[in-house]
């Protein structure tokens, strides 16, 4: 079964189309890259998603059930672009909120806050308002507060943006052992070059995807040596 | 609705403002503020108004055949002028006080004229033909409220003056023909501005606060993305709704606590009725305008947008709710208006509770106004929510 299925989804914004019939599939258990420029449609794709947002035509299939569904939703981690944690709480008590909206006992959430405080880098200052926090902490606190519920789908949205290099690094490994869990991850970014991790990519423009399949084999099937190049040269011959 | 989830996002807005201890200052401190400055401001009676008197009343020589003890009308009348109320100054000038009221240096000139006592005595005899006592004075008309606690004060004065006159002199022709027997329903005949007002700053501290600081905090919810993670995980629009309903509900009740309190302390207001009966007026009220800013924080773009919806339920709101006037005083077309301004009924019942001691027998039609508002609110705030974007 297919974790995201879309059929022919398109979202227009007045005379603009921001999403261009799209045909997206995202197996069970995969590393998704979903690859393009800023305004090339990514967050307005995971947007419908997630079910935030009407599509104006299309469909959206994800866990097997048409979008929106509150039946799957404790089963995904969302991410949003912007840093959405309670900038007036403190760390613990942003990480309390999403713990109570799932459910979660509490002895697994001492546990798994335990764990992901340790992951995110963010221990020692569990009990520090989050608006004493440096951007890049929050976005690792946003970070946490997406995967404590241990969800089956975790879409992240540009979740490396403003994070420094070497936790981009540990960020990307601990994605990929996530995916080795069987954890389905979307994420989108407009960094080409670290979308390599994924086991698939999707490129995007315009709303349009425009070439999809593994880093390696795109790279190999263009004769390029990055993913940025494939898309340059994509993006050239779309344009003749 | 679980309510897990929802006494979730109640503990998270409580802890927010436990840190925000200058918020919570506001919340506690904004009432408390309004009512020192309502109740020692408008303490109810106008004091302290500058007039100039001339009392050029040459009154009636002692020695006469008809009053030998003689008599200054001028005098006592003066004498019975309340100081509290007027600051009077002395003067022999007529022209130079109607000059000072001119310059706003006063706000009344009055004067006794030569011929005064005797005209008052000569019409209060059997002189028919006799002219009348006068009294002149010159008004600074441009404050209807001091000129009215002009001519209250004197009025009172020259009644008292003829009360005493008319029984010295065994005038039976004095008697006023109406005398009215003036028996209190409620509050005694001694409740003070303050008794009448602290109700209305109590439903007024809950409209704001809960309207101001709802529409903020749903304006940063929509801003950040919170709302989106919240909308993408399991819980309802419901549970959002009525989870931040109960944190507002606390903070409604702790406000209002200090409120009575200082009510009490200070100012000696006494409550009648039910503190039960208030806390549940209070809790409507506080729901009623918790939906109210979630509806309007949906269409500010920003802080500063949000803002701008502050005034403009503010204003009608306590213009209209009969906070400082009786609702029936307003203009007739705004009337209508003013039943759909959800204060109005909170100062109602909750006047009605403590000044009256009305228990909810007695005051259900405007609980019952204030719950389907709070229905109409609150739902349209969880719709509102759960309504996807385009």
């Amino acid at each position: 079964m297919a974790a995201i299925e879309t059929g022919k989804l398109v979202k227009r914004f007045g005379k603009f189309t921001a999403v261009d019939n799209l045909d997206l599939t995202i197996e069970d258990g995969e590393t998704y890259g979903l690859l393009g420029p800023n305004g090339s449609g990514k967050t307005t794709a995971i947007k419908m998603i997630c079910g935030l947002l009407q599509p104006t035509s299309g469909s959206v299939k994800v866990l097997g059930r048409a979008m929106p569904s509150r039946a799957v939703l404790s089963s995904i981690g969302y991410m949003p672009q912007d840093v959405a944690i309670y900038v007036d709480n403190t760390v613990h008590e942003n990480l309390q909120l999403f713990a109570s909206l799932y459910g979660m006992s509490a002895g697994r959430f001492r546990e798994r806050e335990h764990e992901m405080l340790d992951f995110v880098d963010l221990s020692s200052w569990k009990d520090a308002l989050a608006s004493t926090l440096s951007g890049g902490m929050r976005h690792r606190l946003s970070l946490a507060c997406a995967l404590l519920h241990e969800p089956k789908l975790l879409i992240l949205d540009e979740p490396t943006v403003g994070v420094d290099p070497e936790l981009r690094a540990s960020f990307w490994e601990y994605f990929e052992k996530l995916g080795k869990k069987g954890i389905t991850v979307v994420i989108t970014t407009h960094y080409m070059d670290e979308a390599g991790h994924c086991q698939k990519v999707g490129l995007l423009r315009q709303g349009r995807l425009i070439a999809e399949g593994n880093p390696e084999a795109l790279m190999k099937e263009h004769a390029k040596k990055s993913l940025e190049d494939v898309f340059l040269a994509i993006a050239r011959r779309d344009a003749k | 609705m679980n309510a897990r989830r929802m006494l979730g996002f109640t503990r998270r807005m409580l802890l927010q403002f436990r840190h925000d201890r200058r918020t919570l200052g506001f919340v506690i401190g904004m009432p408390l503020l309004m009512m020192l400055a309502f109740g020692y401001t408008f303490g109810g009676e106008v004091s302290h108004v500058k007039v100039d008197i001339v009392n050029q009343d040459a009154g009636i020589d002692p020695g006469g055949p008809l009053i030998p003890q003689g008599l200054d009308v001028g005098a006592r009348v003066v004498g019975k002028l309340d100081s509290e109320t007027l600051e009077m100054t002395i003067s022999g000038d007529w022209q130079a006080s109607k000059a000072k009221v001119d310059r706003n240096e006063a706000w009344a000139a009055i004067r006794f004229p030569e011929n005064f006592s005797a005209n008052f005595m000569l019409s209060l005899g059997a002189f028919p033909n006799a002219s009348q006592a006068r009294i002149e004075v010159y008004l600074d008309g441009s404050s209807p409220t001091m000129a009215s606690a002009i001519i209250r004060e004197l009025n009172s004065a020259m009644i008292s003056v003829m009360d005493s006159i008319g029984s010295e002199f065994n005038q039976s022709t004095r008697k006023i023909p109406i005398n009215a027997t003036i028996s209190y329903a409620y509050g005694g005949g001694d409740t003070k501005f303050i008794d009448y007002f602290a109700p209305a700053i109590m439903s007024m501290a809950i409209m704001m606060v809960t309207t101001m600081l709802t529409i903020i905090l749903f304006v940063y919810e929509r801003r950040s993305g919170t709302l989106q993670r919240l909308l993408v995980s399991p819980a309802t629009a419901a549970e959002i709704v009525f989870g931040y309903a109960l944190a507002f509900a606390a903070l409604g009740v702790l406000q209002s606590i200090v409120i009575l309190f200082a009510a009490m302390l200070i100012f000696n207001v006494t409550v009648v009725g039910s503190v039960g009966v208030a806390l549940l007026v209070i809790l409507l009220l506080a729901f009623v305008h918790q939906g109210l800013g979630i509806l309007l924080s949906a269409s500010a773009k920003n802080e500063l947008q949000a803002i701008q919806f502050i005034p403009l339920v503010l204003f009608p709101s306590i213009l209209l709710a009969g906070m400082f006037w009786p609702v029936e005083s307003i203009p007739q077309f705004l009337q209508p208006v003013s039943y759909c301004v959800p204060l109005r009924y909170g100062i109602d019942a909750m006047r009605s509770i403590m000044l009256r001691g009305w228990g909810l027998e007695r005051i259900w039609p405007q609980v019952l106004a204030l719950v389907l508002m709070a229905c109409i609110t609150l739902g349209g705030a969880i719709f509102q929510l759960r309504r996807r974007k385009g």
